[in-house]
C-alpha cells in the first residue's frame, strides 16, 4: 500500500487556498440577512431533536454518507491518511470535505518520477518516429526497384540466353549424331568384309573393328595432313604474290 | 374354482394396493452403487481398478502422452497463425449507419464535436480499454445513406468513410489514445470524483506513427494543409464537389480539434473538476504548467 502522509496540508487555512488556486471559484455567497435565534439553548435543543428524529440506526459513517457528507472527519485507519483518500474527499464531497485541494495535483517528486516513467517509456519523439518510419519505407522501395531493374536486364538478354542454350543442345545432339553414324558405318563395312552377319561380340569382329578403326584414323590423320599442307601451300602462294607485287611496284 | 375367480380375486387385490408412484418403484439394476468399498481378504479384491499398471495405480499418463514416443499433436510442425494476438490492439467497431441512428435518435449532438466521449454517452457503444480496446473503427456500412453534417473523432477508419462524411460537408480526425485517457473518456465522472488533476494525453506507438501522421487518414498529427488537399482529392476520386467549410455557418465548431495533449474537449490538461462544487481548478505553480504544457 503506497500510504503517503501529509496530514498537515490537509485543513490548512483552506479558504485561502482554494481562492489562490481556482481562477473561477464558483462559490456562491448569498448575503441574506436573516435574524436567526442562535443563542446556545435554542442550538442545543435543536440538536437534541435532530437527534431524536434520526431513528435510521445508520453507524455515523453511513449516516454521512446518505447525507451527502463526508463519512470521517477523523482518520480511522492509515488508508485514511493517504494523499489518495484525501483527493477522493475533495472530488466527492468538494470545499465541505475541508481537504487541501492543492493535494490533487502531483508533488515535485511525482512529476520527476513521471517524467523519468516517460522517457523511458516514449524514448522517441513524433518526429523521430516519422523520420524513422520514412527510412524505412524509402529502404524498402529501394529494394524492390533494384529488384525490378535486375529482373529488366537479365529480361533483355533472355533472348540471346535461349539461343546459346539451344545453339549448345542441338551441336551437341549432331555430334552424337555423328559418331553413332560413324560407329554404324564401321560395323556395315565390318561386316561386308566377311559377307554374313557376325555377332558384333565375336572376336574377329572386334578385331576387324579394331582394323578398320586404325585404318580410319590413320585416312583421317593423312587427310588433315593434306589439308594442313594446302593450306601452308595456299598460305606461301599468297607470300609469294605479295612479295612479287611488292617487287613490281 | 374356476379361473373366473382367480380373476375377480387377483382383480380385488390389485384394486387394495396403491396406486403405482415414483415413491414405490424399485431402483434400475445396477443403478446404485455401495458407497462402501468391500474390506477382508476377498472382500475387496481390486475395487474395480483393474490389475497392474497405471490403472490400477490410477496414475494415469496425461492426455497425449505416448509413453515416449514423438506424441502425434506434437509431429507436425506448428505454423503460428495468430501468433501475438493478444498483444494487439483492437479496435471494436461502430458503422456510419449506427452513428445515422444515434443521431437520429438525439443520442448524438451534431452541434458539438463528437467524440469517443460523446459516443459511449450515448449508451449504444461500449469498450473495455483494459482489454486492449484503443477506440472506435468506423466501418463504411450505411455509406450510401449516410447524410449528417458531423465533426467526429475516431480512432480508425477506412476511405469511404471518410468521403461519406466530408461529401456532407462534415469533417473527420483520427486521434490516438492511451488507455489510461480512454478510461478517462469513457468514465468522466468517477475520474472526476477520485479529484486528479486531468492528464495529458501520451503519444502514440510507433507502429501506428505514419497512421496517425497521414492527411489520407486524417491523422491528428498531419499537416492541416496536406488535409485540405486530400479532401479535395478525396472529391475527385469519389466524385463529389466538396462543400467549402469557409463559407459553412458552423465554421467555427467544423473547425475544433482537440490539441494532441487534450483528452477532453474544452478542459486542458493539468486541471482538476470538481463536480460536487461545480468548479474548475487551475494549476498556477510553474513547474506544473510547464510539465502539463509539455
Amino acid at each position: 500500500m503506497n500510504i503517503c502522509v501529509r496530514t498537515r496540508f490537509i485543513r490548512s487555512n483552506l479558504v485561502s487556498n482554494l481562492c489562490r488556486l481556482s481562477t473561477t471559484p464558483e462559490i456562491e455567497q448569498n448575503e441574506q440577512v436573516v435574524l436567526i435565534d442562535d443563542t446556545e439553548d435554542v442550538q442545543a435543543k435543536e440538536a437534541e431533536i435532530e437527534q431524536k428524529r434520526n431513528k435510521s440506526r445508520l453507524t455515523p459513517a453511513h449516516y454521512n454518507i446518505i447525507h451527502d457528507k463526508r463519512p470521517y472527519e477523523e482518520p480511522k485507519c492509515l488508508a485514511h491518511l493517504t494523499v489518495k483518500y484525501s483527493r477522493k474527499m475533495y472530488g466527492k464531497y468538494g470545499v465541505a470535505s475541508g481537504v487541501n485541494p492543492s493535494l490533487c495535483w502531483p508533488s515535485k517528486q511525482e512529476i520527476q518520477e513521471r517524467k523519468e516513467f516517460e522517457s523511458v517509456a516514449f524514448p522517441y519523439t513524433i518526429k523521430e518516429m516519422m523520420e524513422t518510419v520514412q527510412k524505412r519505407r524509402q529502404e524498402e522501395k529501394l529494394k524492390i526497384d533494384q529488384r525490378e531493374m535486375e529482373v529488366a536486364a537479365k529480361f533483355a538478354k533472355l533472348d540471346q540466353w535461349k539461343k546459346e542454350l539451344n545453339d549448345k543442345i542441338n551441336k551437341k545432339a549432331a555430334e552424337v549424331q555423328s559418331a553413332k553414324q560413324k560407329k554404324e558405318r564401321l560395323v556395315e563395312e565390318v561386316r561386308r568384309h566377311f559377307g554374313f552377319t557376325l555377332d558384333p561380340r565375336d572376336a574377329r569382329f572386334q578385331e576387324m573393328l579394331a582394323k578398320r578403326e586404325k585404318e580410319q584414323k590413320k585416312l583421317e590423320k593423312q587427310e588433315r595432313m593434306q589439308a594442313k599442307e594446302k593450306a601452308m601451300i595456299a598460305k606461301l602462294q599468297q607470300k609469294n604474290v605479295e612479295i612479287s607485287d611488292k617487287s613490281s611496284q | 374354482m374356476g379361473s373366473r375367480q382367480i380373476t375377480e380375486k387377483s382383480l380385488a387385490m390389485l384394486r387394495s394396493l396403491p396406486r403405482l408412484s415414483l415413491g414405490n418403484i424399485r431402483d434400475n439394476p445396477g443403478s446404485r452403487r455401495n458407497p462402501k468399498r468391500g474390506r477382508g481378504q476377498h472382500g475387496g479384491d481390486k475395487h474395480g481398478a483393474g490389475n497392474k499398471g497405471s490403472g490400477q495405480r490410477q496414475n494415469y499418463m496425461r492426455l497425449g502422452y505416448e509413453t515416449g514416443n514423438n506424441p502425434f499433436y506434437l509431429r507436425m510442425p506448428h505454423e503460428q497463425y495468430y501468433k501475438g494476438h493478444h498483444h494487439r490492439r483492437q479496435y471494436p467497431p461502430i458503422s456510419l449507419h449506427e452513428i445515422q441512428k444515434l443521431i437520429d435518435t438525439n443520442r448524438l449532438d451534431i452541434s458539438k464535436p463528437i467524440d469517443i466521449a460523446s459516443i459511449v454517452r450515448s449508451g449504444l457503444y461500449n469498450f473495455f480499454p483494459d482489454q486492449k480496446h484503443f477506440g472506435i473503427h468506423l466501418t463504411d456500412e450505411g455509406v450510401d445513406i449516410f447524410a449528417a453534417k458531423i465533426n467526429i473523432e475516431v480512432q480508425w477508419v477506412s476511405e469511404p468513410v471518410i468521403a461519406a462524411i466530408e461529401k456532407n460537408g462534415g469533417v473527420i480526425t483520427t486521434a490516438y489514445y492511451d488507455p489510461h485517457s480512454l478510461m478517462l473518456l469513457k468514465n468522466p465522472k468517477s475520474f472526476f470524483q477520485s479529484g486528479q488533476a486531468i492528464p495529458r494525453r501520451m503519444i502514440p506507438p510507433p507502429d501506428v506513427i505514419e497512421y496517425y501522421t497521414s492527411a489520407e487518414m486524417r491523422g491528428y498529427l498531419a499537416d492541416p494543409e496536406k488535409i485540405s488537399q486530400e479532401r479535395l482529392r478525396l472529391s475527385q476520386k469519389y466524385g463529389y464537389q466538396l462543400p467549402v467549410l469557409e463559407n459553412d455557418q458552423n465554421y467555427n465548431m467544423l473547425c475544433e480539434r482537440k490539441d494532441p495533449r487534450q483528452i477532453f474537449y474544452g478542459l486542458e490538461p493539468g486541471w482538476v473538476i470538481n463536480l460536487r462544487d461545480k468548479c474548475i481548478l487551475k494549476p498556477k505553480d510553474e513547474e506544473l504548467i510547464q510539465f502539463y504544457s509539455s
